[in-house]
Order: structure tokens, then sequence, then C-alpha cells
């Protein structure tokens, strides 16, 4: 009954120690944490990794066109047991299996990046700077000065919604109270996007100064760091950085948060619940955690790309950043997966084209014939939209969106209502359960496109539009807003796929 | 005095029609006061809102998404439409969606079935084929008083959060995710291996039917004679509905929350504990002791004039201080009265007591 | 007197409490629906002191826990008072005009320093400093206390010393504060507010007051004793003595309920007439002249009068089975055939009015306004007052509330070598009182099957019992068979029975030395020790 436990937030650290959901186990959790029982099992159970420990291969779209049922059986006959799950955001080196410690196991080959570069805001090639000038700066001018640049920049947050940054600082530095937080959303988990793993691999320092800016900014203490759960040397990559650059940071405490395999807990209101122990099930907003965030304080979130930028917006000004973009301020971390030749990540300007983010990963396979522009959530594009700018504000005018900017590229060897069928596969098996449009809706849609796909006929898919329309209305957060938007958009943009009486084939 | 706290005053538009209210209400508040309906099913007053049922989803003009009633908090001047044609459509794919996952179909409605009824309300609804969720039931549940059925739970959480809130006890909790989410205890045990104290605040507050009690469905009756009175059992004096058929209490209900003062709530002993009403260890006839010493059956009259006989005797005998009378807390403040009169205006002596004095 | 029975303010207030001091109140097994008013208030934000020689539930969420001996509460109120009388948290001005006698208390809590009532209760002494400084802190404060408090020998005195706290800190006459009795059962409150006492009329009248006494004989048409009856702890003991020879009982079961049942045997083997009137077969009834079968509370209209002084209605849903018939048709018959011209009622109603027409406290309240307007609280003097939600809100008394300077006494039976335990005695929440209603139903049957007494952990190693053993609690008394229960929620060095087994009757062990006001047994300390059996489970008879 108490609504924060100052032990709840162990408790799934603990489960996960644990390694199952016995009843042994979860007496031993509710007595060291002296949460119920009920509580820690409820909670336990929502979570992937603790509910199916172990291997793991991956069937997002990307791992499923270059050979997930391959690797299967490959798994299957050299006598390994394994989990089929959700993207694990590996799509660069699709298809993928992990081992039971999120070690890759099978893969291809290592994704690509952009060449080292002074005139990109991140340069993942580039070298680390150990003396964090954009921190002192910071201290040096202020967080009045710091807020400035940050507007100057037009940074946009670059985990989604691609609002401007200084929107969500500006609201959290006007909250009066003694306490605050600062939270990093390393979640990514978005099928088709890997771009924060890259950065947290490669720059980890970007991203702790970038932090250390945040909460020095808003006059937060405690800053905590949510982390996918599988992505275990990420992790420890900002842990290293973390003790490197202590010299820095001695005024902050920084939380390490593991996350427990859960898409859900990227929503914020989902990761602040995690954090604090409970089900990832998103918050109703408002109230916003800007207002109301972690432990009820409160807090300001960001992606991992967001904070990484703020290196170059402080120490190059926020002017020089906004000059990078094609058609919207600053370079933009954009992964590309799927019928291309060098699948990775390019740091590009943002607004570039789909042809001009190819041509960066060494040009397509086969005859192109749709893309996701920005990862699952994003739904479906046809080919002809190739030429029109990859941003924030454009994409939502023809019905999809930037999102993460996980672009992956379908050619024509691909049914369009399978692909609708997996990515929609995914939405279902990542809903929290909590709303009825989500929880209903995705498994209506995801049902109605097997029945299509079993027999052809298309009246299993008549109420699909009214069915998806409720889940964008009605739903509590974005992942319901956005779930049928896989099986509408291909419907939309590919009818001849969906109104066949079974002639053609549906491989993959 | 105590300070009262500062409230603002200040109008809203509801469906074009001004209303007063107060900061810190939400829509679903000034709505209830008007007279208003707007349908709820994960709503319980008891309860911190929820917002998860989406049932009260209403339009606010200035807010892009439709926003849940019962946990919006109510701004100066909000304009909002509870009846708008997006609200209505809403609701009704939002209905259709409830019924492809619930296992009762629309024309049989279970005890307490909120759902049922406001699927009705909507008209005509989308023909879906049903989602099959694979919600499971708790194995071997053993408990005496309430059956769980996953099928016909919507999951508005109204049991878990009243275990964790009002009762406080945690015997049950929201458990896996999705589809597959469900109504579990600790390792899906039986209920009478857990925290649980029986109180059956969850069935009570079950909108769907899916938590019933076993007791009325073994009658199998509707519409029971609800006789509203004051539980026989501890001092808090809580106030519930005995449900009777046929000369018989099937089942005892709680008065709406916030009517009474047990706000709708009672314990094990109250809802449950009524068994003994009917038992057949019940005394039904006078009995007088005879010369042999066995306790035989006698009518009213002989009974009563035996017992004022014997007593009038032993005041005879040895006074009437050597009488005492024994009321009782559990008979009523009219009962106690008259034995206490009995002792004194009858008998002569002030030897009443009760055996609780404190 | 501040602490005479009913709670000084509302159950619904206390969802509102800044602070509420539980004390010998285990409210979630006895009072769950007032546990789940402080559950919300701690919710809310609510700090709850609890001191309880159990570790209970509500101990679970305190903020403060004092685990207190066995019948230590006097020394442990001392030193409350005398921490905050030392730290200066008193509310002098309250203490100035609406009480007398304080220097007294000051003088007698001088000695009970934090640290002696560490060496007595148990309780660090900074816990108990802690303690009194969060009580003092808020005003919306509250006390709620039950049998815990009352059935000890110094029961009395651990009232006053509770009553001490409010008024030394002025936690009176405001919402979610005050001295807040529990009642245990349904309507004791009722039957005390009816004159079902030795010493009052209805209405808290006293016997005693020959204007009273006046206003009532010409009422009732009758000559009535001017005497103080005796109270029902002094009669089982005139009973046992052979000086009380007839006996009428209603709606008790004597022998199961009261302390020291092989003495109540004995009197009942010698008493010379005794009528028992009830719903169900009982112990007591084996001894009965004349048996009446009346009507339970779903067969009979009437009014319960609850914890908070709320008057309410009970009524009738179903007829009763059989012959048997409500109580109050029964006493009037009985009343007449001895003689006496008891009026012909027709409805309770008539004989509520009789009562608050005699009852200055009630008399604004009749069965029709309660039909009207629900629940009416008294005091209510008049038909327009509306109900008094908590007490002394005007001006806080009437008068001025007498301090009462109190001094620890042992309880009557403490431990020795041949009895080494303390044995307290309780309410579980599955049954009530003696279990003629409870173990008609399967749940309660289930959870709780069969009397146990919980040992603490260390005490049961000691002496080679396993949790689920047979074991004979054995007293100076009597001996009961049940079954063991290890736990670590009691103190070592006590045990605890629940009382509602009629084949493990507990009150064959407690003691009935009463309380030296108002006759209550102590039930809550005696000295008892736990003897092996061999008998196994097949072979013990239920």
């Amino acid at each position: 009954m108490q609504q924060y436990s100052a032990t709840r937030g162990q408790i799934l650290k603990l489960l996960e120690a644990e390694g199952d959901t016995s009843q042994e186990s979860i007496k031993r959790v509710s007595e060291a944490t002296g949460v119920p029982e009920a509580d820690v099992y409820g909670t336990a159970r929502f979570y992937d990794l603790i509910v199916r420990p172990g291997p793991r291969v991956c069937q997002g779209l990307s791992c499923l066109m270059a050979g997930t049922e391959e690797l299967c059986e490959e798994l299957t006959d050299a006598g390994i047991s394994f989990h089929r799950v959700s993207c694990l955001g590996q799509c660069d080196r699709a298809p993928v299996a992990l081992d039971g410690q999120m070690t890759l196991t099978h893969c291809g080959p290592k994704g690509g990046i952009s060449p080292d570069s002074s005139e990109l805001a991140m340069n993942l090639a580039g070298a680390e700077d150990l003396n964090y000038p954009a921190l002192a700066l910071a201290r040096k001018n202020g967080a009045e000065w710091v807020a400035e640049q940050l507007e100057s920049s037009g940074l946009q947050g670059r985990g989604g919604a691609g609002f401007p940054a200084h929107f969500k600082w500006n609201a959290v530095r006007k909250e009066s109270g003694p306490t605050k937080y600062v939270i990093c959303n390393a979640d990514e988990a978005e099928p088709g996007t890997f771009k924060d793993r890259e950065l947290m691999s490669r720059r980890p320092h970007l991203v702790i100064e970038g932090l250390a800016i945040a909460a020095f900014c808003i006059d937060a203490t405690d800053i905590y760091l949510y982390v996918r759960g599988e992505f275990p040397g990420p992790g420890h990559s900002l842990e290293q950085a973390i003790k490197e650059a202590a010299q820095h940071l001695g005024d902050f405490n920084f939380h390490m948060v593991h996350g427990h395999g859960a898409y859900i807990c990227g929503e914020e209101t989902a990761l602040i619940e995690s954090i604090e122990g409970k089900r990832g099930m998103p918050r109703l907003k408002p109230p916003y955690p800007t207002q109301e965030g972690l432990f009820g304080k409160p807090t300001l979130m960001n992606n991992v790309e967001t904070l990484a930028c703020l290196h170059s917006v402080l120490c190059r000004g926020g002017d020089w950043f906004a000059g990078l973009g094609k058609t919207e301020p600053g370079t933009k971390l954009y992964c590309i997966s799927g019928h291309v030749q060098s699948p990775g990540v390019y740091e590009l300007p943002l607004g570039v084209s789909l042809d001009e983010l190819v041509q960066a990963a060494g040009g397509y396979v086969g005859n192109p014939m749709a893309f996701s522009p920005g990862g699952a959530s994003s739904g479906f594009l046809p080919i002809s939209e190739r030429d029109r700018p990859l941003d924030f504000r454009g994409l939502p005018e023809i019905g999809s969106m930037l999102g993460s900017a996980g672009a992956v590229v379908i050619n024509d060897t691909v049914d369009m209502a399978w692909a609708a069928r997996w990515q929609t596969v995914f939405f279902e098996d990542e809903t929290c359960g909590q709303c009825a449009p989500c929880r209903i809706g995705v498994r209506y849609v995801r049902r109605a496109l097997d029945q299509f796909i079993e027999d052809g006929d298309s009246s299993h898919l008549d109420h699909l539009n009214d069915v998806a329309w409720e889940m964008a209305e009605g739903s509590i957060c974005g992942l319901g807003m956005t779930a049928a938007l896989p099986a509408r958009s291909a419907m939309q943009h590919f009818p001849q796929g969906f109104s066949r009486d079974g002639e053609e084939s549906h491989d993959g | 005095m105590e300070k009262s706290p500062m409230t603002d005053k200040f109008d809203i538009t509801l469906n074009g029609i001004r209303l007063q209210c107060e900061s810190g209400e939400t829509i679903l508040d000034v709505a209830k006061r008007d007279g208003t309906y707007i349908p709820t099913l994960c709503h319980d007053p008891r309860l911190d809102p929820a917002g998860a049922c989406r049932s009260c989803l209403v339009e606010i003009d200035g807010q892009r998404r439709l926003q849940p009633a019962c946990a919006f908090k109510v701004t100066p001047d909000l304009n909002i439409h509870s009846e708008s044609a997006r609200v209505r459509k809403h609701r009704k794919i939002l209905m259709s969606l409830y019924m492809a996952d619930h296992g009762a179909p629309l024309e049989t409605e279970h005890n307490g079935d909120q759902l049922t009824r406001m699927a009705r309300d909507c008209g005509p609804l989308l023909a879906l084929n049903p989602v099959e969720a694979p919600r499971a039931a708790r194995p071997a549940e053993d408990n005496p008083y309430f059956t769980f059925d996953p099928s016909l739970c919507i999951l508005c959480a109204r049991c878990t959060r009243y275990c964790d809130e009002v009762e406080a006890v945690n015997a049950i909790t929201l458990s896996e995710r999705g589809a597959s989410t469900t109504i579990a205890t600790a390792g899906q045990r039986t209920l009478m291996d857990t925290s649980c104290e029986l109180c059956g605040g969850c069935v009570d507050t079950c909108p769907t039917g899916a938590l019933m009690e076993k007791k009325p469905a073994k009658l199998n009756q509707v519409n029971p004679r609800k006789v509203r009175t004051t539980c026989n059992y501890c001092g808090v004096g809580c106030q519930m509905d005995l449900n009777v058929v046929d000369d018989k209490v099937i089942k005892v209900s709680s008065p709406e929350p916030g009517t009474t003062l047990n706000d709708g709530n009672l314990c094990v002993k109250g809802r449950f504990a009524y068994d003994f009403i009917h038992h057949q260890d019940r005394l039904t006839s006078p009995m007088i002791r005879g010369t042999d010493g066995q306790l035989h059956e006698a009518t009213w009259a002989e009974a009563i004039e035996t017992a004022a006989r014997g007593l009038l005797d032993v005041k005879e005998r040895h006074g009437a201080d050597s009488l005492g009378f024994i009321s009782s807390s559990r008979c009523t403040g009219e009962e106690n009265y008259m034995m206490q009169k009995l002792a004194r205006a009858a008998f002569g002596t002030n030897n009443c007591h009760q055996c609780a004095a404190t | 007197m501040l602490g005479a029975g009913a709670m000084t303010n509302s159950i619904p207030e206390i969802r509102d409490a800044e602070v509420l001091f539980v004390i010998g109140s285990n409210t979630t097994e006895a009072h769950p629906i007032i546990a789940m008013e402080m559950k919300r208030a701690v919710r809310n934000g609510a700090q709850l002191i609890v001191a309880d020689p159990r570790a209970i539930w509500l101990s679970d969420i305190a903020t403060i826990y004092m685990q207190l001996k066995p019948g230590t509460d006097v020394w442990l109120l001392n030193a409350l008072a005398h921490v905050l009388i030392n730290e200066g948290l008193t509310d002098n001005d309250f203490i100035l005009n609406h009480t007398e006698n304080f220097e007294a208390v000051v003088e007698a809590v001088r000695d009970y320093t934090p640290e002696s009532a560490e060496e007595v209760t148990g309780v660090a002494a900074d816990l108990i400093r802690k303690a009194a400084r969060l009580y003092a802190s808020r005003r919306k404060a509250g006390i709620y206390y039950t049998l815990g408090i009352t059935e000890h020998t110094h029961g009395t005195d651990n009232v006053y010393g509770l009553a001490n706290l409010v008024l030394m800190t002025g936690h009176l006459g405001l919402p979610s504060a005050g001295l807040n009795p529990l009642r245990g059962q349904n309507n004791v409150q009722g039957a005390n507010d009816a004159g079902a006492s030795p010493l009052y009329y209805p209405g808290y009248q006293r016997v005693e007051d020959e204007g009273v006494r006046e206003k009532f004989e010409e009422a009732w048409g009758a000559s009535l004793s001017p005497e103080n009856g005796i109270n029902l702890n002094v009669m089982m003991a005139e009973m046992a003595e052979g000086n009380l020879k007839g006996m009428y009982v209603m709606g008790e079961d004597i022998v199961l309920s009261e302390p020291n049942a092989s003495k109540i045997e004995r009197g009942l083997n010698q008493c010379e007439f005794l009528v028992v009137q009830d719903i169900f077969e009982n112990e007591t009834l084996r001894y009965a002249d004349v048996i009446l079968p009346a009507a339970c509370f779903a067969e009979k209209d009437g009014v319960f009068t609850n914890s908070d002084r709320r008057v309410q209605r009970v009524r009738k849903a179903v007829d009763p089975p059989g012959q048997a018939r409500a109580d109050w048709e029964v006493l009037g018959d009985v009343a007449r055939a001895a003689g006496y011209g008891m009026p012909h009622y027709t409805h309770p109603r008539e004989i509520y009015a009789e009562m608050a027409a005699l009852s200055p406290k009630f008399s604004g309240i009749s069965h029709e306004r309660i039909e009207a307007e629900g629940g009416l609280q008294w005091p209510c003097p008049d038909a327009n007052h509306p109900g008094t939600q908590y007490l002394h809100q005007e001006g806080p008394l009437i008068g001025k509330a007498q301090f009462q300077a109190i001094s620890y006494r042992p309880s009557a039976e403490l431990p020795s070598d041949d009895y080494p335990l303390v044995l307290s005695t309780g309410r579980t929440l599955y049954h009530y009182n003696t279990a003629t209603q409870t173990r008609c139903d399967a749940g309660p049957m289930a959870h709780q099957p069969e009397c146990f007494v919980q040992v603490h952990k260390r005490d049961a190693r000691k002496r080679d019992l396993r949790h689920g053993d047979l074991v004979v609690v054995v007293s100076r008394r009597g001996r009961v068979e049940c079954r063991v229960h290890v736990t670590d929620k009691v103190r070592p060095g006590c045990v605890w029975m629940p009382f509602h087994f009629a084949e493990s009757p507990t009150n064959k062990l407690t003691n009935d030395a009463g309380d030296s006001v108002t006759g209550t047994g102590e039930y809550k300390v005696c000295a008892v020790r736990l003897e092996k059996t061999d008998r196994t489970e097949e072979t013990r008879s239920v």
C-alpha cells in the first residue's frame, strides 16, 4: 500500500538474480524488500527476461527477412533451446541469436557507421573528450545560458516525438521543490533501431556529459540511466565512463538500472514505473513527468541521442548545431537495415531522403518496394516516397513519422501482409495489457491478418480500419496509438496485397 | 477550528451547459453532480483513478486526445463534450472490442454485469470475431465464497486495486502482460493460501461478473428483495443489505460507496457469515425443565408463566437482590431497555448488566 | 468523564487523521472496517503509532511500534506523559481553561522516566520519547483502543492514563482527534445507552440520583430500588458463593465467554432458577430451567448504537424460525406475567420513544427520524438537533475535565516457576465471540477450524514444540488442549489464544479478577504453562 517504498525499486534486480519466478524466489524477494508477495509476483511476470530467461532468437522484421527461420532450424538441429522474441536491436547484423548472458552467438558482420568528421554533432567514429568541456562551460555560464543555447540549437527530442528539447527542460526548471530527477532513456527497443546502442558503446562520455549538464541545468543531483536489459555491453560502457570521469561528476549520484525485457518501458512513464519496481504500465498524462515523475517528483527524461548532442551544442554553439540540418536542425543518427548493402548507423543532416540514406549504406539490395522510415511504429511507406525528407515534421503529413529513425527497406520479394503481420506480432507481444483498445485491438488485428493470410478472404479485414481508429483514439499511450499502423498503412499503400482470393504467394 | 483548505470555484461547460465546480474535482465528479451520465467500468470512488477501461473518455476543446473523465481534473473554462460523434464512435468500437474479448454473449447478463448493460446502451456493435485471449485462471482455487472466471474479466483492475488501496492485504495482482494479462495470486496459489482475508470487496467491486459469489449462484435467483440493516458483529455499525428470496437471506451486499459510514466496505463476517440465520441448530421452541430433570418442549404461555413464577419465587425466598439479569450487547437498544425495565420495575433490583461493559 | 465508553470522534473522520495512536486494539481483526479507514489515513500520509504486546498487522505499517510487556500499559502511558511534560509539549492554554488537577499528574509521573519504563515495559526509552513527540506534533491526533486496554485489573487506570494524554495535549474537540474506544460488539454502546447497567438508568442517569429515580418511578409506575446493583463479574462471584439464586440470561453464553469458566459452572449448579433466552444452543443452556427461543437480528426491528454513538436501524428481513420470537416481545410478556403492568408495545419504535422521552441525551432521536435521515449520533437533545459528530466541540468541555493521577500496579496474576508464561486472549478476524454464528460458515472454518496458541519460537524451541503440535495450556484454574502456532509475533515469555472455540474453552484458563471500577475480567493477563501431550491428531475428539 505504500506508494513509494524505498526498497521496491530493488525487486526486479533481486528477481533477476533469483533467475525464476518460483514461489521460493518470490517469497525471498518479498521478505528482503517488504513488498507483498503478490506484488512481487505480478511485477516479475511482466518482464520477459525474468519470465523467460535464456537464449533467444530475434523475430524482428529485419531478422526475419535475413533468415530467422533458417537460424532457428540451425539452433534446433544443434540441440540448443531458445525463445523466439521481439526485436533484439541488432538489425544491422541480422539474423541474430543471443545466449542467456545476452551475448551475440549468431549474427552477421558488424554494421557500418559514418566516417570520422568534425562536422558531425555526435561523430560515432570520433575520439572521446574526457575533459568534459561542455559541462565546464555550463558551470561557468550558468543554467540560463545552457537553456538559451539549447533553444537556439533547435534540438528536437531524439526519442521519437521530436518536440523541441528546451520545452521539457524549461518545464522542469520552473518546477519548485528541492528534489528533481534526470533520467536517461536508454531502453532502445523499437524494431529497426540500434543507434543508441552504438552511441553508448562508442561515445559513452557524450551521454554522461549530457546527463551532467542536464542535472546541473535543472538543479538535480540524482541521475538514473535505464538501459535496455539486452544491452549489457553498452551499459558497461556507460558505467566505465562514469568511473573515468569521476572528477567531473562529484556533485551527482548516478544510478544504473537495467531493463528486464519490456519494450513498453521505453515509454517514459512506464520506464518510471519500472525504476520504481512496478509493472511497466504507462501512467495517464497529465500529470506529465516534468510535473510528477519519478517518485512523484519533477523529472527530466531524455533519449540517449538527445543528451549526446549537448556536448557540441554547448561547445560549438546552438547556432552551429542548428545549421547542420537540412530541413530541421542538427545531424541525426539514422539506422538502416533490411534490403540494403551496408546496414548500420549513419549520422546525416536531419531531413535527408531515403535515397540519400541508402546511398550512405552502399545502395539497395534488389528492387525496393516499401520502407519503414522510423521503426515498426511508423508503419510502411511505398518506395515512391524515396525522395521525401526524413524529418519530424514532414512525415506525419503522409501518416507516418520519423520516430526513432530506424529505417527498414523492403524489396519486392516480400509479401506486405506477411510483413504487416510480423510487425503486429511485435506489438501484440509488447503491449502492456492495461487498456482495452490496445490489448484487445492489437490481438484482433493480428488475428485478422492471420485469418486473411490463411484463406485469402479479405472480409476478415472489414473492421480493421475501425479497430485501428479506436486504437489510435482510445489507447493510453503511443504504443496502442501506433500498433495498428503497420497493418493499416500496408493496406492503404499496397491494396493489391490485401484484396486477393489466395492466388498469390506469401513467402518472405 | 481547522482551517478549511483553499478551494477555487469556477465554471466549466459540459455539453453546452455551464456548470460550477471546484479545483481538485474530476470531470466525472462534476458530471455526476449534474446528473450527466458518463459510462465507467474501472472507476470506483474509493480507488485512485486508473483511467484504464477507457469507457469514460470525453472530448475536451484544446486537447488533441480524448481524455478520461474519471482522472482529468477540471480547470476554468474547460469545454467538454461527452456525447460528440467522436466520443460515440469511440464508445461503440470500444464496446465492440470488449465484447470480442468477453466470454458472455450480450443476451446473458451476469450478476452485477455493468459491462453487458453498457454495451447494450451503445446500440448495434461491430461484429468482431472473438480474440480468444489466453487469460489464465488459478488452477486449484478452493476458497468457499467466490469464483473467478477469466473469460469474463476485462482487466479493469478494480479488484486488485481494492485489495491494495482499501483492504491493503495485497493478495491479488495483475500478472503477465498483453493479452495474457490476468488476475493472479503470488505463484497462482489458491486464495486460502495467501494474505487474502476473504472480505469480498473484490467481488463487490467487479463490474463484469468475472468474480462471483458462490452462495447465491447456488440459488440462482434474480431480483431479491433488499432490506437495509446494521451488521450484527462488531461495533463499527456497518450498513448492509440483506438480499431476501422466499423468506431466506441468500446474500449480503454492501450499500453504494459514499452513502454510509462503511463506504461500501464489509469484512468477511459481515459479507459472508450469515448462514447462521437459517441454520438447523437454531432454537425454535420454548423448553421447560421437567421434574425428570430433562428439558421438554412447551407452549409460549407455559414457558412465560414458568419463567416469571420461578424468578418471583427466588425473589420471595431470598429478596430481589438475589436475582441477576444479564442483558446483551447482541440485542437491540429497545430490548436492552426492556431487560433493565424488567429487572428494575418488575423485579425491583438494579442487578442488571450486560456481557461487555467495555 | 472522558473515556466513559463512547468514541469522542467519528469513524469517517479517521481517514483525515494526521496521527493515529492505536493501543491494545488489533484493529484489522477485531474492527476490519475501521482498520480500512486507518489504512486509508496512512496511505494519505498519516503517521501511525502502535502499542501492543503482539506484532499485529498494523505494526507493519506503523511509524512507531512499541511491543510492551502485557499488563505494563500504565507505566508506558505515564512515561509518555512524563516526556510530554518534561519536553514542554503540553497545551498549557487548554490545560488552564478546560481541566483541573493537572499538578497531581505532573507529580505522579515524575518518576516514570523513559529509562525506567524501558525496564518495566521492554520498550526502548528513545522509542517512547519519539512516540510522545509524534503524538504531540499534530492536532488531528486520535487515540484508538479496545479490550487490550480495558480487560485488565487496572483497566480503568489504563483509560485514565490515555485520557491524561489527550487532555494535556488538548487533542479534544477537534475532528480526527480525541479518545476513541472501539466497541467490540454490535450494540455494546446501545446496551449501555439503554441502561443495561447496575449503576445507570437509560441515558447514563445515575441509579443513586434521587431525582432521576423519582422520574423513572413516575414514568414506569413502580417503586424502584435506590441501591446500585452489582456488575456481571460480581454477579458471577456471588453466584459461585451461593448468594445469587436466580438469573435471567439473554443472548450470552456466560460459560464460554466469562473468565474462569469452571467457577461459573460451579455457580450455575447452585443457582436455583435460570432462564436462558437465545438463538442457539450453547453451554449455559445445559443449566437452564426455562429456554426461550429468540429471533436474530435479521428477524426483528430495532436499533443498534455503534462505537461512534450512531443510532442505526435494524430491520426485519425474514421471519424467525419455528416459534422463536423477538426478545422485546418475550421480555414484555415475562414482565406482565410477573405482575408488572408493562405496556403492550406493537413496535420497537414505541419502546424507543419511551426511552428517548426519559433520556435527555437521545431525546431528539426517533425511528421516524432515522428512517428519514439515516443514523443519528448522540448527544441529540431535540428533534431539530442534527446529532453530534464529535464531542466537546463547543468550548471543549462542559465544566472542567479532571486529570486522574495513576500509578502502576502489576497484573493480578504474574508468571511463576510453575506457570512461567503470560497468556493473553482475544478475537480473530474469522470468528466472532463464542463463534456460534461464524462456525456455521465455511470461510471461517476453512481458515481457522480449531483453537490454537501462539508461542514465540524461542519458547517453542525451549519446550521442543513444533508448529502444529497438540499441547495442553494449564493455568491455576483449568486446562485446555489446542494446537501450537510457532511465531515471532508474540513476545518471548508470552502466549496468545483466541476464545472462540467451545471444545477448547480458553476462559477456563483466564482470571476472573475484575477491574475495581467496571468489574471487567482480566482476560489479557494470566499465568500459564504448556504441557506436551502424547495424543495425536487421529485420536483427538472434536
